[in-house]
């Protein structure tokens, strides 16, 4: 406001200001950057897709137009038909049930590095030490410690304490595998959740608190009244994030499993690279996949959308 | 008398009170200290063991300890160039992402001019839009750029997922230093670049630091795209170079988990450096767990 008393705009520069804003020039040069990466990285890939699910395209092949044959393939084809509804019944189970794990398991943890005790901090920075770890890491670790043979860690324990008489296969077993990624993605997921409960932890006054105690109410009727109603709003955006970056988790379950055996662990990424990169490098029937799973983020995003800019614009 | 025996019940309620609390408060520790703890040991101890405690004769406990499969990492293996290439894109992903982000945020939070609601949701909706929806299509960038299987395509590829990040972020910060401080250096004369290097950013430095460690961690841990975009091993970051040794000579386990203490020790020294922080801004931006 103070530029417009200090230098009045020419007449010519009237109009365009009138129209894109005070500032549009130096705006746009400004937001410029950001634009080209956001249309060029994610806009244009994004149409591509789309385009390239109509098509036969393959690596270092010309694409030509199929219609909706990919679409077919996937959703009632012989090759891709029953392995497309599995992938959509495991990514739901995997996401899920990590999700739910997560938020109780980053409860406990927020609610007890809350609390006052003599080393708080050194407990906060081990408690969320996982999350600076590169997932590939955890993932050779626990594929490691899953290790199926007397020199895995956990089948030696099991062995040594007299629990188990076989050897367990954690990664190999169709039954057992989705379940052990499971707890490798919780393990890593956890402090993410802890972290963002504990800041909304400190955002409770402590008033709060020292009202319910003096109407006589007991730990867990605080913990339902003025605990849980004051995270409402940072469980509801963690939840959101955590179970598109769940779903959307590649790193571990290729470290892991590669989505098997016996594709009992194939998620949707993993089902996207395996058609499209690794196996047949059907780029036009990878990118149908994607163009499938769409309406699951798109949900997500939306809402989400919705909760973060509420705040700041 | 009645009074007397309900404070009395009430002092015995409150004293057992803190007792199930001590205890609750350790088994508490106690769980999440070994849940932490064991992985992390598991993969040091084996990196130290030699490879008959790690597959013939199975110990919990190094027997003793060596060395070697450090050695063998660093200076028998491409491990450290592997470094190098995920050292110099980290570098050049987060100084460009720094760079745009900062000045698109200050344009956003700032100025006045149409389209910038459209560009802050646009930003938003980016960030949150997951990597494996697009890979299949970015690689069919790449190739058209003749950009895959080069460092210079990660660099450009990476900036996808940083700058929206960045971006989001300092606008959360530019809009909590007051506009006041702003309008009086106007006043005053200055022009707006001068404004804003010298009032402002002095003022976001803490938020720089906090995004370029963000940045810097998510473009040193990244593998689905360097899985997918770089096949010469001349070119590979240390997460894709990681899984090429181990699928190419079947590494032992002991030099495996020596690859990966060695791949844990920059995040783990970024984290330590700025934990502090680390919460702060994970509430502020909400970043990729």
């Amino acid at each position: 406001m103070s530029t417009k008393t200090l230098m009045p705009p020419a007449p010519a520069q009237h109009f365009w200001r009138r129209a894109f804003g005070r500032d549009w020039q130096l705006g746009w040069v400004l937001v410029l950057p950001v634009v080209a990466v956001l249309v060029g990285l994610i806009a244009y890939p994004f149409f591509l897709s789309i385009y390239l699910s109509f098509t036969d395209k393959m690596v270092g092949q010309p694409a030509n137009f199929i219609g909706l044959q990919n679409y077919k393939d996937i959703l009632f084809g012989a090759e891709f038909g029953t392995l497309f509804w599995k992938s959509v019944v495991t990514t739901l189970i995997y996401t899920g049930t990590a999700v739910c794990t997560k938020v109780v398991i980053g409860m406990g943890m927020a609610l007890f590095l809350h609390e006052e005790f003599k080393g708080r901090n050194l407990m906060r920075a081990l408690c969320f030490l996982p999350w600076a770890i590169p997932s590939l890491i955890v993932g050779l670790s626990w594929q490691w410690i899953y290790n199926g043979t007397p020199a895995g860690m956990l089948n030696q324990i099991l062995i040594d304490l007299g629990l188990s008489d076989t050897l367990i296969q954690w990664l190999g077993d169709p039954h057992l595998a989705l379940w052990s990624v499971i707890f490798v993605t919780v393990w890593a997921g956890c402090p993410f959740y802890g972290m963002m409960l504990l800041a909304g932890l400190q955002s409770i006054p402590r008033e709060l608190y020292e009202a319910a105690s003096i109407d006589g109410a007991n730990v867990f009727q605080r913990y339902r009244h003025v605990t849980l109603p004051g995270l409402a709003t940072i469980i509801a955006i963690t939840v959101l994030l955590s179970t598109i970056w769940t779903a959307n988790g590649f790193n571990l379950i290729y470290i892991l499993t590669g989505g098997g055996p016996a594709n009992a662990t194939m998620t949707f990424p993993m089902l996207t690279y395996q058609v499209g990169i690794a196996g047949a490098q059907r780029l036009g029937t990878a990118s149908a996949i994607t163009i499938l799973f769409l309406p699951f983020f798109l949900v997500l995003i939306i809402l989400l959308t919705r909760h973060m800019l509420r705040e700041e614009i | 008398m009645a009074t007397l025996a309900r404070t009395s019940e009430r002092s015995r309620s409150l004293r057992s009170g803190r007792l199930v609390h001590r205890v609750v408060m350790v088994l508490a520790g106690l769980f999440f200290g070994l849940w932490t703890l064991v992985p992390l040991y598991w993969i040091i101890a084996t990196s130290l063991k030699n490879e008959i405690q790690v597959m013939r004769d199975p110990t919990l406990i190094p027997t003793a300890i060596t060395f070697h499969n450090y050695y063998s990492i660093l200076y028998e293996s491409k491990f450290l160039l592997y470094i190098k290439n995920s050292v110099e894109v980290a570098v050049v992903t987060t100084a460009l992402s720094m760079l745009f982000g900062s000045i698109a945020a200050y344009a956003i939070s700032r100025l006045r001019f149409r389209g910038r609601g459209v560009v802050a949701r646009a930003i938003v909706v980016s960030y949150l839009v997951p990597g494996s929806l697009l890979f299949i299509s970015l690689f069919e960038v790449l190739t058209e750029l003749h950009l895959t299987d080069r460092l210079s395509g990660l660099m450009v590829v990476y900036l996808s997922f940083t700058l929206p990040f960045c971006t989001w972020l300092m606008i959360g910060y530019f809009r909590s230093i007051p506009s006041e401080l702003e309008e009086a250096a106007l006043v005053d004369g200055c022009n707006r670049v001068r404004a804003l290097i010298h009032i402002i950013l002095p003022l976001t430095v803490p938020a720089l630091v906090v995004v370029t460690l963000f940045s810097f961690t998510q473009s040193w841990n990244e593998f689905l795209y360097a899985l997918v975009f770089i096949s010469s091993d001349s070119q590979k970051t240390f997460t894709v170079g990681l899984i090429g040794l181990i699928q190419g000579d079947t590494l032992p386990y002991s030099l495996m988990m020596a690859a990966a203490t060695l791949g844990l020790i920059p995040p783990m020294l970024v984290y330590v450096i700025s934990q502090r922080w680390v919460v702060s801004g994970l509430a502020a931006g909400s970043v990729k767990g």
